[in-house]
């Protein structure tokens, strides 16, 4: 649904299974903003953020969390590692294109 | 139309509009050069640019709408006194004029946006605040009805801000585009470039923000790094800007009301019918009823706010999602309309009198307005209308088509007197030709002079192009433009500005000579172009001066063996006049180096040939050290066309290219004789082929009906079919301007006019369409005179 949404708006997207999957996908070609949930397999989004960081090119590179309302702890922690932003979830298509385009333009 | 069609239309409208606009700011930029302090000069810059951003954003031209933004910017700030514009900011403010030109012609704006960025940021340097893109003004005044606030707000990012992947840039921008906004970057926390940490964030911003959004639009838009970045904001009231007190309150307010009203109808008319309804239709009704309850409670309207209520909320539930909507949301807006209707009605029937007039008129807008349109344009509207060029042309052929149309009615005439014997019908009809043809010569005059052009458009682009050359060469000149008035036909105009500019070009940068160099000679350090352009008799000349070095016809001739144009002998023969006419050969170049500006002189020959094409001369006159005139000479006006020239009877005459469809050498045996009429076939095609020499040739001229071994047959195109026209040979392609023939000779069907050719003969240029005319004429001639027919 998230990817449907966004390539309907003209981004070009690329998927992954989970943190491990995105981390091994991002180094081919260059992202220009990641979405990611808290809990994925794996690697959660809070250790992806950590390693998204360590790697050169995605310093600087928004990363946006989904969470859910009760996470807020997991929310602050995401923002310590590096997080740019969040969508709590249930979210509206809308309200992530707006997420997205505020912190891309 | 649907909408894709209309929006076409506007963009070609804005385009032709904002071409005009670019031109007139040529030269104002140019004059404000000058008198940079001259407050007139400097609004009317503003002026055209803000036209050109505004209506170009509403057109739909966003990235130029932007980029113009900027260059607006630095003249606004010149206007209120910010700052006094330097000759480096016209340099960079013409460099921006000509993206600006380049964006409305491309499709492909984001090409451009590399040297747009440039040009924005050496813009900033000039400007003495960071300022950031403001919304573009439509959007604003879309909103007209809404209260802004101003805030202040005060945002120093996390200086690791950076590492959350936020680019703090981004939410200021973001800001921005809530309303009006000042942006000053606080730069005081930036250290010395030694101690600076590219990865980490120094600046702060305050912004000063006029908008209409609530304070937690705001807010929001910090949301992500409100934590651990500093934020503050502040809202003030709305600054007294708006009229305020008493009964002009309140007629502002029964003005936003009924346009607020007009607007709901409208919506209501559409009321989605499915329980998922149409977000946007929601979204703008809601913001309509904001807009209001916002605007009522400013009026402490306490009872309207509190009335709008109940229809927000059910809104708000349906576009979060938290109820469907239902009959019972139809229900309550459409009763919240009436209930609205109602309570706007009794106030302003309690409204004082006197209200002011200018209220009355917005209120009787059916929308806000949309950009602001400067009066001048409205004034300038009631004067002159735009046509588009394909509607003029075809005006211009149908008053052409009535010239000749209009011929038929001699020819008419003397059938009815010859043929049969209606001697007083033929005279009426007679008369009636002559009026139609008076009308249609009226007609045709009026229309040729609508094409007709004050050669200023052309001479406009000069004074920049002058000032580029003095200022890249380090020269001083000045241009002087006289007989900007002076009118030629539009297609000439289009033509001459391309050998102007090689002319003018020449003038300025080979002729002038560098400040020292003409202080030596003991001439003004300022060097002088004159372009100048008068009417003389039915020609208009232009004339392009300068006092530069003038032609060093030595140099011509040396140049012209180098170049093996010439042998050394035929040179040294040349006289003076004929030694200026070297400059004239294709491949010949007399500056001794080649410079960016002038090319490599594969101008002149170019040029003149070019004036040729326009049927104009062109001729120099040069001292060495005084300086050089090149002068030509143009037809005011002209119907160009190509024609074949033809020999008949020891005349030439013309073929309009139009009429020919094939010139061929038939062998004798081809032609056939029927009845006294001669056919051809070729090519499987038959058609009747008349003499060329019978029918105009001089009394005395005319010969037996003998072919010669091979015919020359013109086979043109008549209304009335082909016909092959036998002629004693071509000549070749000549270009053609028609000159009617006058009155006199009106009812010479058979030729469109007479036009003069390369030597200056004249020859007939022949009408087709009367052709058939004219040999029925002397068929019924022949008859009438008891000849055989």
């Amino acid at each position: 649904m998230v990817s449907f949404t966004l390539l309907d708006a003209g981004y070009v997207v690329v998927e992954a299974r989970d943190g491990v999957d995105a981390l091994a996908n991002c180094t081919a070609q260059k992202v220009d903003l990641f979405i990611s949930d808290l809990n994925m397999p794996n690697m959660d989004g809070i250790q992806l953020t950590r390693q998204l960081r360590a790697l050169a090119p995605y310093r600087f590179t928004p990363i946006v969390m989904l969470t859910t309302e009760s996470q807020t702890e997991k929310k602050m922690e995401g923002k310590a590692a590096g997080a740019t932003g969040w969508v709590i979830k249930p979210f509206q298509m809308e309200q992530l294109l707006n997420v997205v385009k505020k912190v891309c333009p | 139309m649907d909408i894709a069609a209309l929006q076409l239309k506007m963009r070609e409208a804005f385009r032709v509009e904002a071409t005009d606009l670019l031109t007139e700011l040529d030269s104002s930029m140019l004059e404000l050069e000058s008198r940079p302090q001259d407050s007139d000069l400097l609004n009317r810059v503003f002026r055209a640019i803000h036209t050109i951003k505004g209506s170009g954003a509403t057109a739909g031209f966003n990235a130029m709408a932007a980029f113009t933004h900027h260059v607006e910017e630095l003249f606004d700030e010149a206007r209120l006194g910010q700052l006094t514009i330097t000759p480096e900011m016209i340099d960079l403010a013409l460099k921006a004029k000509d993206l600006i030109g380049q964006l409305l012609e491309t499709d492909n704006p984001a090409a451009l946006e590399p040297a747009c960025a440039r040009v924005v940021a050496a813009l900033a340097r000039f400007l003495p605040r960071s300022d950031k893109p403001t919304v573009p003004d439509q959007k604003k005044s879309g909103d007209t009805a809404s209260k802004n606030q101003a805030h202040q707000v005060f945002f120093k990012p996390h200086p690791q801000i950076f590492f959350s992947g936020t680019d703090p840039i981004n939410l200021v921008d973001e800001l921005c585009t809530l309303g009006t906004a000042t942006v000053t970057a606080v730069v005081d926390g930036v250290p010395a470039l030694e101690n600076l940490n590219p990865e980490q964030c120094y600046l702060a911003w305050n912004v000063k923000l006029l908008s209409a959004h609530p304070i937690g639009k705001i807010k929001e838009v910090f949301l992500f790094v409100e934590d651990e970045s500093e934020i503050r904001i502040e809202s003030q009231p709305e600054p007294p800007s708006h009229p305020s007190a008493g009964a002009g309150h309140l007629s502002s307010f029964l003005n936003i009301a009924s346009q607020s009203l007009e607007a709901l109808e409208g919506f209501l008319s559409r009321i989605p019918a499915t329980a998922e309804p149409d977000l946007d239709w929601c979204k703008n009704y809601l913001r309509i009823l904001k807009t209001l309850q916002s605007a009522a409670s400013h009026q402490s309207l306490e009872k309207l706010a509190a009335l709008l209520d109940e229809q927000i909320r059910i809104l708000q539930a349906v576009i979060s999602g938290q109820t469907s909507f239902s009959d019972h949301a139809r229900e309550i807006l459409a009763e919240g309309y009436e209930k609205l209707v109602a309570v706007i009605q009794s106030l302003s029937e309690q409204r004082p009198v006197s209200v002011s007039q200018p209220q009355t008129e917005v209120a009787s807008r059916p929308e806000a307005p949309t950009a602001a349109v400067p009066v001048k344009e409205t004034a300038r509207a009631a004067t002159s209308i735009r046509v588009d060029q394909e509607k003029l042309d075809r005006l211009i052929r149908s008053a052409g088509e009535l010239l000749v149309a209009r011929n038929a009615f001699p020819v008419l005439a003397k059938k009815l007197a010859l043929d049969h014997g209606l001697r007083p019908i033929s005279k009426e009809v007679k008369d009636a030709g002559d009026q139609i043809s008076r009308i249609a010569e009226d007609l045709q005059a009026a229309v040729m002079s609508i094409r007709m052009m004050p050669i200023r458009t052309v001479f406009q682009r000069f004074p920049r192009m002058v000032r580029d050359i003095c200022r890249a060469q380090g020269k001083e000149a000045e241009l002087v433009l006289e007989g900007e008035d002076t009118e030629l036909d539009k297609t000439v105009i289009e033509q001459i500005a391309d050998p102007l500019v090689h002319l003018v070009r020449n003038a300025a940068d080979h002729g002038i000579e560098a400040p020292e160099i003409r202080e030596k000679a003991g001439k003004p350090r300022v060097g002088k172009v004159t372009l100048k352009a008068y009417n003389k008799e039915n020609n208009v000349v232009i004339e392009i001066r300068d006092d530069g070095r003038g032609m060093d016809r030595a140099r011509l001739k040396q140049k012209a063996v180098e170049k093996g144009l010439l042998t050394a002998s035929a040179a040294a023969a040349l006289d003076d006049r004929a030694a200026l006419e070297l400059i004239f050969l294709p491949g010949l170049t007399t500056a001794e180096k080649v410079t960016d500006i002038s090319g490599r002189g594969v101008g002149m020959d170019v040029v003149r040939s070019n004036i040729r094409q326009l049927h104009g001369t062109t001729t120099l006159e040069s001292k060495a050290g005084f300086g050089s005139v090149i002068t030509i000479n143009l037809p005011a006006s002209l119907m160009v066309s190509k024609g074949i020239l033809v020999e008949a009877g020891g005349e030439e005459y013309v073929f309009p290219m139009a009429s020919v469809v094939q010139m061929v050498n038939l062998p004798r045996g081809q032609i056939h004789c029927l009845d006294g009429n001669h056919f051809a076939s070729f090519r499987n095609q038959v058609f009747s082929v008349l003499r060329l020499v019978d029918h105009f040739a001089r009394v005395g001229q005319r010969r037996d009906m003998v072919w010669p071994e091979e015919v020359s047959l013109a086979i043109i195109q008549t209304d009335e079919g082909r016909i092959g026209v036998a002629v004693d040979r071509f000549v070749g392609q000549v270009e053609v301007i028609v000159k009617p023939m006058g009155r006199e000779f009106a009812d010479i069907a058979a030729f469109q006019g007479t036009t003069i050719l390369g030597d200056g003969r004249i020859a007939l240029v022949i009408n087709p369409a009367g052709f058939i005319g004219g040999s029925d004429r002397s068929n019924l001639l022949a008859a009438a005179g008891g000849a055989n027919k």
